[in-house]
């Protein structure tokens, strides 16, 4: 498998799709592992979506004292192990990206594994296959380079080309989760 | 890893002891495809997967599609007949329940006439279904007065097309070319809540360079991604279309060939859209005329372009006017009949297409017949086996049929598939007419408000217990596959209909085992009609992934691109459309000072019967809103999140208040998914179109009032 998980943040239209489907995924319990929030409603209807990243060295995992949290060999962050997560709380504020979350109920962590028992079957995870704006794709790595060439060709198209101060402007706005192991 | 294939390349997860049946949602009108996951064991409903391999979603669904299955075995099911007794509801069995409204039909009829028994049907259910609806008003129960939820949907577009284009499909190109088009003119839509998995389309052209222009009060999920947003006053319309039209023919953007050859009244138009200039026109819409200006020359220079539109634009007494003329600018720009360019309308139910098409409408007989034309009601007669004089006239639409409630001309009523009295405009007064009925009918799978009325609710099933066809937005007819067996004692609304129809001495007229007899029956009813259904079977839909009306004949592959040589007109030639701009019904007053409009949320479908009782969609939005801009909130010392009234003549509501930029100043706006002391239908403005007799939901004249603490 060699297939990453892309987000446009520009495209989400903020119906929150993802976050239904991700109730669905087989192990999710029914409760959601992703979020999407509006940036700013008062300004405008821009929502963005995320979820893990699956860090290679993941902050969570790391601050754990409990070694409860497993990444799996082709590098997915797993929910935290129900035998040994003490439930501390501290991967809720390790993470930078606000993901795991807590269940005061079993007071355990849970949170999102890239819906794994279907991405390790190389079957898109719920978020990104029902994503109607494609603003979270599960995609090749030859197709996420294309995407990435693809704002250039489109200044060409529009005739633009940055100027000095203004190269930011022409950096895709992207996220990429990268797993990249055999199976 | 076989157990992964659906089919040939195509992966999804099937998980041990499970099967997928392949469907499509039930909700709106893209009817994105759909696994539902079903226990082989137990054949309860499990879940759903994604049905990547479906022509125009791509397994792609918005919240409302992921969770639909959820209705499906849900506890507020209503699974047996429901009498109420002493102003409360008892189960019965269906014998009682039956006996019950066979006395009460036939003494009705008996002392009032057959007219005085009338129906109201709906969209969200199959072609069969819709079809049957109409048949049960005129043969079983041989009333004039039926008509059906469409009315407050699609009947504008309906109007419009039917007098530009000489017919009413949706949609003129098959919206898998819409990645090829250059341009979007979207007008009243916001189709990134409405028809979220439209998006994708719209997207895969934008990322080619395609540009979007949107007409909305609101600047929507869709119009914030706009290249040209024209946020223009509510009930507008008509004068923007004019307005882009004379910018259209001032810089020679019209392709004067195809208007020649194909179209009418060009000089008319010409002469119309004169006074409409930019700053004309600015004054009316109060849009910026740079914008309009900006706006008209993408829009005419592209050289493939679609004109869409829905509610926003046809909910309005100038509704088929702004379709016709909206229609129009595709036609002064050539577009209609080529590739990847053409004119649609977004269909907000299900089945808002197909059934509008096959005689639920008041003055309609399948096919798209008309009820006044002898040979037409001659034809249908044969097919139903009755005598042309037996066929009833037309009746009236389905706000004006509350009129009739009152004048005691209607007494008993029989509602399939809807909640007129959350979705009608003016809901106080529809309430007060269903309540002094002398006999309320309702099926439904869940109590809707209408249900709570009744005298008798009937169990129908959901769409997921019976097989059957539906027409999607484009107008492709597709294939609903039953997943489960009826839940309880629930059954299809056509074999509730053909019970009843049984009763009253019509049963020779409905012997159906199965939704497949029904539909070649349809077949059979639209052959040679302009919605000719004649040449397409369920075998087709699932060997070419759905067929496209007309298809007149069984080897007719379906008519995906419309017009290409000619237009459904009598002369062939599209008639540009000539109309000034009106004005909505209402105006601001003193009392009245600013501008209410309503619209749907991502997370409800229509009257949100069903989606109110999910988990999921109520979490995200479990009650109405008011969206105002910061400046008139301050205006008013208000602060987000705080409770307000809003009134009109007809009704007041308290909602809280969300503030947003992304709002006209003078505009606000509130979602009707709601029933009851939440339903801003109270106050929304029962004036109709002239033509399409849709009310004008999207705009009303409202006062604004802090609470005091
Ligand atoms: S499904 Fe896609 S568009 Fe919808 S909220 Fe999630 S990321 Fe945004
Ligand atoms: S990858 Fe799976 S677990 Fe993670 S957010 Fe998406 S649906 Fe949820
Ligand atoms: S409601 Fe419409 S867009 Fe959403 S899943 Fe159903 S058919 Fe698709």
């Amino acid at each position: 498998m060699n297939k990453i998980m892309y987000l446009e943040f520009e495209r989400c239209i903020g119906c929150r799709a993802c976050q239904a489907a991700c109730r669905e995924c087989g192990d999710h319990d029914a409760k959601e592992r992703n979020y999407v929030e509006y940036v700013d409603f008062t300004e405008s209807r821009q929502t963005f979506p995320m979820l893990c990243m699956q860090c290679k060295d993941p902050a969570c995992a790391r601050v754990c004292p409990a070694n409860a949290i497993q990444i799996t060999e082709e590098g997915v962050v797993l929910s935290a192990m129900e035998e040994k997560c003490i439930g501390c709380r501290n991967c809720t504020f390790g993470c930078p990206f606000g993901i795991p979350k807590f269940d005061f109920e079993t007071n355990k962590m849970y949170k999102c594994d890239m819906c794994y028992d279907r991405t390790r079957h190389d079957i898109a995870p719920m978020c990104a296959s029902v994503c109607p704006s494609d603003a979270i794709r599960f995609i090749d790595f030859d197709e996420m380079q294309q995407l990435r060439r693809k704002r250039t060709q489109m200044n060409l198209v529009e005739g633009k080309k940055p100027q000095e101060g203004n190269k930011w402007d022409y950096v895709p706005e992207f996220f990429g989760v990268y797993t990249d192991s055999q199976s | 890893m076989s157990q992964f294939l659906v089919k040939e390349g195509v992966k999804n997860q099937i998980r041990k002891g499970e099967k997928l049946v392949t469907t499509h949602c039930c909700y709106c009108g893209m009817q994105c495809g759909m696994h539902i996951r079903v226990d082989e064991k137990t054949n309860k409903v499990m879940g759903v997967e994604p049905r990547y391999d479906w022509v125009l979603t791509k397994g792609k669904m918005c919240p409302k599609g992921v969770t639909a299955y959820q209705t499906i075995d849900h506890p507020d099911r209503i699974k047996r007949p429901l009498i109420k007794k002493n102003g409360k509801f008892v189960e019965s069995s269906w014998e009682e329940a039956l006996d019950l409204i066979e006395r009460k039909y036939k003494e009705i009829q008996g002392t009032y006439g057959k007219d005085a028994l009338a129906v109201y049907g709906g969209v969200s259910m199959t072609n069969e279904k819709c079809y049957l609806v109409g048949k049960y008003a005129r043969v079983g129960l041989g009333t004039r007065y039926i008509d059906y939820n469409g009315r407050y949907c699609m009947s504008s577009a309906a109007g419009g097309f039917n007098k530009t284009l000489g017919i009413d499909r949706g949609s003129s190109l098959p919206w898998t070319e819409l990645e090829h088009s250059d341009c979007f003119f979207m007008a009243g839509s916001n189709t990134a809540e409405c028809h979220p998995t439209s998006i994708q389309w719209f997207w895969k052209a934008k990322d080619k360079g395609a540009k979007l222009i949107v007409a909305d009060p609101r600047e929507t999920a869709t119009a914030r991604v706009a290249d040209v947003h024209l946020d223009l006053l509510p009930g507008t319309d008509s004068a923007l279309a004019n307005g882009i039209m004379h910018l259209l023919i001032k810089h020679d953007y019209v392709d004067h060939e195809y208007v020649q050859e194909r179209c009418n009244n060009f000089e008319e138009l010409k002469e119309m859209t004169a006074k409409f200039t930019p700053e004309y026109t600015s004054k009316i819409t109060g849009v910026a005329a740079e914008k309009i200006i900006k706006a008209a020359h993408i829009f005419g220079k592209s050289p493939r372009s679609v004109v869409m539109f829905a509610r926003g634009a046809e909910q309005q007494t100038a509704g088929v006017d702004n379709v016709s003329l909206y229609t129009s600018m595709a036609l002064l720009r050539g577009q209609i009949g080529k590739f990847a360019s053409g004119v649609a309308t977004f269909t907000g139910q299900g089945n808002g297409q197909g059934g509008r098409e096959h005689g639920q409408k008041a003055d309609l007989l399948p096919g798209y017949r008309k009820l006044t034309d002898p040979k037409a009601v001659e034809y249908i007669s044969g097919v139903w086996g009755i005598q042309p004089e037996e066929m009833p006239q037309p009746g009236v639409s389905a706000y004006e049929m509350f009129h009739l409630m009152e004048a005691k001309t209607i007494r008993g009523l029989h509602v399939i598939c809807s909640n007129p009295v959350v979705s009608s405009p003016n809901i106080n007064y529809v309430q007060e007419q269903l309540e002094n009925l002398d006999f309320l009918v309702v099926n439904d799978f869940f109590l809707s408000e209408t249900a709570e009325l009744a005298d008798v609710v009937l169990p129908a099933t959901t769409w997921a217990e019976d097989e059957g066809t539906t027409t999607n937005t484009e107008g492709r007819i597709i294939h609903i596959r039953k997943v489960v067996d009826p839940i309880g004692e629930s059954k299809p609304d056509w074999e509730i209909m053909s019970l009843i129809a049984e009763r009253l001495g019509k049963g020779q007229h409905f012997q159906y085992n199965e939704p497949r007899e029904i539909f070649d029956e349809l077949r059979l009813a639209s052959k040679g009609g302009k919605a000719d259904y004649y040449g397409v079977t369920y075998e087709k839909i699932d060997e070419q992934d759905g067929v496209f009306w007309p298809a007149p004949s069984l080897d007719h592959p379906g008519t995906p691109s419309m017009f290409k040589e000619r237009f459904a007109t009598e002369d062939g030639k599209a008639n540009l459309a000539v109309c000034d701009y009106r004005g909505p019904a209402e105006v601001q007053s003193k009392q009245y000072p600013l501008w209410l409009t309503t619209g749907r949320v991502v997370f409800h479908y229509l009257s949100g019967n069903q989606t109110r009782r999910v988990d999921f969609l109520k979490e995200q939005c479990p009650e109405p809103f008011v969206e105002m801009h910061p400046e008139l909130a301050s205006q008013y010392q208000i602060e987000n999140g705080e409770r307000v009234k809003l009134s009109t003549p007809r009704g007041d509501m308290i909602a809280p208040v969300k503030i947003t930029k992304a709002i006209r100043k003078d505009t606000m706006f509130v979602p009707y998914h709601w029933g009851k002391k939440l339903a801003v239908n109270q106050l929304t403005s029962p004036a109709l179109d002239p033509i399409s007799r849709m009310p004008e939901f999207k705009v009303c004249a409202v006062k604004l009032e802090k609470l005091t603490k």
